[in-house]
């Protein structure tokens, strides 16, 4: 018996080993991205293969869990935020270079809902009507869209009658999924994940009703290889991204309205 | 289909099931000991992470083997690399939950055994550690044997502790059950389907393995 434990022990180790090495052989530029940008970086990641040969990986979530993350000592190259704020804060907790700062687009929020659903409104102050049953936004605790949402319902007079029915997503990326497969029958996302996604209306919200959403990037430095997150934030801020990013509905800067 | 979050789920599972194991076994034994003080409480503390929200585990993973805890600045100083957001923070957080069903089940199988045997074992010259490794551990191996079985798919599909202790890096340590949350937020649920069939299967089979096994040790 004192063998089997022993053995135990071997197994562990060699699993450890194996789980910690193959890691290592492959390196892969780590960026932490804000879920609006899940498509459009999809697409960037991609092109960003064909052109250095590096893999990239993407971790998406709320801009606000990950910028938690990053603070505890997340191993990131870089942290694409859905807003400039998240981004200087983990450039004030050492783990991104503040020099390194850019921003790269400007989100627009939009109502999607789904088709062959109850009702499509026309105004975002019709979400107050009983059709939509159910309104999804992001949590605006630390998820800067679900911020806005809040902040364009509140504007518009609508809050206080949607607030008894909304739904938190966790992120805007899972507040899209809840109108997707029916579970509410509004939410108000990103239009970058809107134009990606087949089978619902869109119903732009206009920019006035919240804070602008800026989008900025930053370098971290606690990554394996933090040139690698040079090279990602080069390319979504080059000609080619660019394009990629006008094509996801993103507001870029030197040419917003 | 991805095989690579399935890959991974299975080394730190099997990883995590043998430090469970080895700390189960001994923790296990210790509690089935009669001269072993205060071991209600005691067992009542170690089976904590069966009933406490993830988060809550999740939290106290974080403030024991975090960056700023001693432990993990210890561990960062010798590998270079910290405990958290890698997959050493994924195997910690696959043993806390499955580390409670071991103990249970080592516990229970061990105090099952006849302890005549062992009395018998002792007459016969065997030291305390001789009897227990040589009678009474054996005696119990097909109820450690369950527990482990339970531990290894508990393990298999840990997603809250993981989450908040190891994050969700695809291909470092993105499991199964966190890439499978990906991919149903993304609304990808062709790319779940396959993760969700083998973890689906295996929990099944664990579970019959389990049933199977405790009847072995009843009939006895």
């Amino acid at each position: 018996m004192r063998r089997v434990l022993s053995a135990l022990l071997v197994v562990a180790s060699i699993a450890i080993d194996t789980a910690a090495c193959k890691k290592a052989d492959k390196p892969a530029v780590r960026v932490a991205a804000a879920a609006d940008l899940a498509f459009a970086f999809e697409q960037l990641g991609a092109e960003f293969v064909r052109q250095t040969g590096k893999r990239v990986t993407f971790s998406f979530g709320s801009t606000g869990l990950l910028q938690q993350q990053l603070s505890q000592g997340a191993p990131f190259d870089l942290f694409a935020a859905a807003d400039v704020t998240f981004a200087d804060a983990a450039v004030r907790a050492g783990a991104c270079e503040a020099a390194s700062k850019s921003l790269y687009a400007r989100g627009q929020l939009v109502v999607w809902t789904r088709e062959g659903g109850p009702a499509h409104p026309a105004t975002l102050a019709e979400l107050a009507l009983p059709a939509y049953a159910r309104v999804a936004i992001a949590n605006p605790d630390h998820a800067p869209y679900g911020r806005a949402a809040k902040e364009a319902l509140q504007r518009a007079g609508a809050w206080e009658a949607v607030a008894r029915k909304i739904v938190y997503g966790e992120n805007v990326r899972q507040t899209l999924q809840y109108a997707q497969t029916g579970n509410v029958e509004a939410a108000v996302v990103a239009l970058s994940l809107a134009v990606a996604t087949k089978g619902g209306t869109v119903l732009p919200i206009d920019p006035a009703l919240h804070a602008p959403i800026d989008q900025a990037l930053v370098v971290c430095t606690r990554g394996a290889d933090p040139e690698g997150g040079r090279a990602f934030a080069a390319l979504v801020n080059s000609a080619e991204g660019r394009a990629v990013m006008r094509r996801f509905g993103f507001l870029l800067p030197g040419e917003q309205r | 289909m991805q095989w690579a979050p399935l890959a991974l789920s299975f080394e730190v599972a099997i990883a995590a099931t043998a430090l469970a194991a080895v700390m189960g076994v001994l923790l296990g034994a210790l509690l089935a000991s009669r001269r072993f003080p205060a071991r209600d409480l005691f067992d009542a503390l170690f089976t904590l992470p069966m009933v406490l929200p993830p988060t809550v585990l999740g939290y106290y993973v974080l403030v024991s083997i975090g960056r700023s805890s001693a432990l993990g600045r210890a561990f960062e100083r010798v590998t270079g690399s910290s405990i958290v957001f890698t997959v050493f923070g994924a195997i910690v957080a696959a043993t806390v939950g499955s580390l409670p069903l071991v103990i249970k089940s080592a516990r229970a199988a061990l105090e099952s055994v006849d302890p005549a045997l062992v009395a018998a074992a002792r007459t016969l010259g065997a030291s305390p550690l001789r009897a227990f490794f040589t009678v009474k551990l054996p005696l119990a191996s097909s109820g450690i044997l369950a527990g482990l079985m339970l531990g290894f798919a508990r393990a298999l599909g840990d997603f809250g502790v993981t989450l908040m202790v190891a994050g969700d890096i695809p291909g470092e340590t993105q499991t199964a059950s966190l890439a499978i949350y990906d991919a149903i937020q993304s609304n990808q649920d062709a790319r779940a389907a396959g993760m969700i069939a083998v973890l689906t299967a295996l929990g099944a089979a664990v579970l019959y393995a389990v049933n199977r096994l405790t009847r072995l040790r009843n009939e006895r």
